[in-house]
């Protein structure tokens, strides 16, 4: 029971005033997480993947007790999240919100040990694992500053540092390497690898399929408060057929990658810049059997075409061919 | 570790590390201490010079007959230092709140075991520390500036008046916390609910010249009692009931109700916005 989830037709409805000039006001019901079920085993690395606003904050501040859900049920280390809500945070770390989390005029060491105690640690446990996290961050030299004279990378840091305060058998970690730079990101994801390698789950939510990829042992990809999919990251981007992404490099004008896109087989067209040129990448519906019609889009429209290569499927193609749309879409509800 | 609520022990021990964390924040404002410190005395002053600009060398005669002293200084004082105490109740309590929304640390408290009403009372005892520091060092220096004698009457009853007043004051500043949270409108809620309270609790002048309704209604607002309870005590102008053991009833009966109305508002509030958004819309 300890260090897992269990997820049960989990639902979440609230409601949003939309302001509609100085004084008026709409009242409506946003529909943020629609009958998720999924369950995570103890010791895995598990992936929570989906654009901005598809529902994997909401999921995560359900599991943790910030809100309440509107139907369904969920355990987390054994624990009701309802019904158990302090046993639920007692054995959780999260790290939410990011840097906001943490009191800027405190020093890092008084921001562990005053969570330190609200985890019910005694005095000089709170010391003990706040030196420990100060030495797993590196933190030494920077311990007894302020926290707003940190860089924003190093307040993510310290914020992923809190999660790590009652040392609990499960950590949430949300969009943890946001905001840090390349090394730094790196390095986080390695102490990841290390608290998983001790035994902690992790519950791991990103936007960045690659770190995913790099990172999670399993993957639920959510998008506009539905799960669209669950499995190994071997297993899912096994559900799409290799030939099914195709990279067409060359010299491609916006009006060629609309003739692309509008190609009924064509589900999504993305095109970015490479080597001075372009790189096209296309998932569509029947593979090779569709580049007649696409290169015959490209051409007729104004484009070069240099070079046509089937890709490794990634993660990031799984979600294209899943929603019909790029990961840098916010699909927040309006 | 303990999956439970706790000990009172540790508790304590939770309350006295919100106390210290807020005295540890304030620390590095040292301004805002010293400010505490001249706002009474100023605000003290300028009834005090009114008086005697338009009462002249009669002011003390005719403030007498109306009161009860004829120490309008001293009086004017106590009631600038207590007001300083029910304004910082209820602007920590509600802004505790509220700023911890904005910044994003509200939610990480949520996040904790700890039950939000054991950091409350921490952040009630840091709020409690500091309006008495600033009551009492204002009247003290007020006294002096003034010219008058601080040390007169009895001074540990209206000591006893302070301490029993400030739980339901802070039951009552834990309630408007809510409303707060609720409303996510901090600073022209307090600004408002910090002049009515100055009217209703009467600092500058006896609650006897409300108009009866209002008077009721001033009755009704536990700083109105501990104000009183403390002039009386310090300059003689009379208890509301001609006795203090009286007064001081009444004041622990609010002690008694206060808390659970102020607990049972919160808590309504907390899950009302738990059901909706959550705490960290703001």
């Amino acid at each position: 029971m300890i260090g897992t989830l269990r997820i049960e037709n989990l639902s979440k409805t609230y409601h949003v005033r939309q302001r509609k000039g100085l004084f008026n006001s709409e009242k409506r019901t946003v529909e943020a997480l629609k009958d998720i079920s999924m369950q995570v085993e103890q010791g895995e690395i598990f992936g929570l993947l989906g654009p901005n606003g598809a529902g994997k904050t909401t999921l995560i501040k359900i599991l943790t007790t910030l809100l309440l859900p509107t139907a369904g049920h969920a355990w987390v280390n054994g624990y009701h999240v309802q019904r158990e809500e302090n046993k639920v945070r007692a054995t959780v770390g999260c790290m939410l919100m990011g840097e906001r989390g943490l009191y800027w005029k405190l020093t890092a060491r008084e921001n562990l040990i005053y969570f330190g105690a609200l985890y019910h640690l005694s005095t000089s446990e709170r010391e003990r694992r706040a030196r420990e996290i100060i030495r797993l961050l590196d933190f030494d030299e920077i311990a007894d500053r302020s926290v707003e004279t940190y860089s924003s990378g190093q307040k993510m840091k310290l914020a992923f540092g809190k999660a790590l305060i009652n040392n609990a058998p499960v950590l949430i970690l949300d969009e943890p390497t946001n905001t840090l730079d390349v090394p730094s990101a790196s390095e986080l994801r390695a102490i990841v690898r290390q608290l998983n390698a001790e035994g902690k789950t992790v519950i791991y939510t990103t936007h960045i399929m690659t770190e995913a990829e790099t990172l999670c042992d399993r993957v639920a990809i959510i998008d506009r408060g539905e799960l669209l999919a669950f499995g190994t990251v071997d297993d899912l981007k096994a559900s799409l057929k290799r030939d099914q992404v195709i990279r067409i490099e060359g010299v491609i004008p916006s009006k060629a990658l609309a003739a692309v896109q509008s190609l009924p087989e064509v589900q999504q067209a993305s095109r970015s810049a490479q080597n001075g040129g372009n790189l096209l990448t296309v998932v569509t519906r029947n593979g090779h059997a569709d580049l007649p019609h696409m290169i015959e889009a490209l051409t007729s429209s104004g484009a070069l075409i240099q070079k046509i290569t089937p890709e490794e499927v990634t993660l990031e193609d799984v979600f294209v061919a899943k929603t019909g749309r790029t990961l840098a879409e916010d699909t927040r509800v309006k | 570790m303990d999956y439970a609520q706790g000990s009172l022990g540790l508790k304590l021990s939770i309350v006295l590390a919100s106390t210290r964390m807020r005295l540890i924040n304030v620390s590095r404002y040292p301004g805002q201490l010293v400010l505490d410190i001249i706002i009474p005395i100023v605000f003290a002053s300028m009834p005090i010079l009114l008086g005697r600009a338009g009462a002249g060398p009669n002011a003390s005669a005719v403030f007498e007959q109306n009161t009860g002293t004829s120490n309008y200084v001293a009086y004017m004082l106590i009631g600038a230092s207590a007001f300083s105490i029910v304004s910082y109740a209820f602007w920590h309590m509600a802004n505790w709140l509220r700023w911890e929304q904005e910044t994003g640390t509200l939610e990480a408290l949520y996040l904790t075991p700890t039950h939000r009403i054991w950091i409350a009372a921490g952040t009630a005892l840091y709020s409690c520390l500091r309006g008495l520091f600033s009551a009492v060092t204002a009247y003290l220096l007020g006294s002096f500036i003034l010219g008058v004698n601080p040390f007169q009457g009895d001074i540990a009853l209206a000591f006893a008046f302070i301490l029993v007043g400030l739980l339901p004051l802070y039951s009552l500043a834990l309630l408007f916390g809510a409303v707060v949270l609720k409303v996510k409108e901090a600073n022209a809620l307090i600004n408002l609910m910090q002049w009515v309270v100055t009217f209703l609790m009467g600092i500058f002048f006896p609650i006897a010249f409300f108009p009866p309704l209002i008077k009721v209604i001033s009755l009704l607002f536990p700083p109105t009692w501990m104000t009183n309870g403390v002039r009386s005590a310090l300059l003689g102008v009379g208890f509301f009931f001609g006795a203090w053991y009286k007064d001081l009833a009444v004041l622990w009966v609010f002690l008694l109700v206060a808390p659970f109305l102020g607990y049972w508002v919160f808590n309504r509030t907390e899950i009302s916005i738990r059901r909706n958004e959550g705490m960290g819309q703001f």
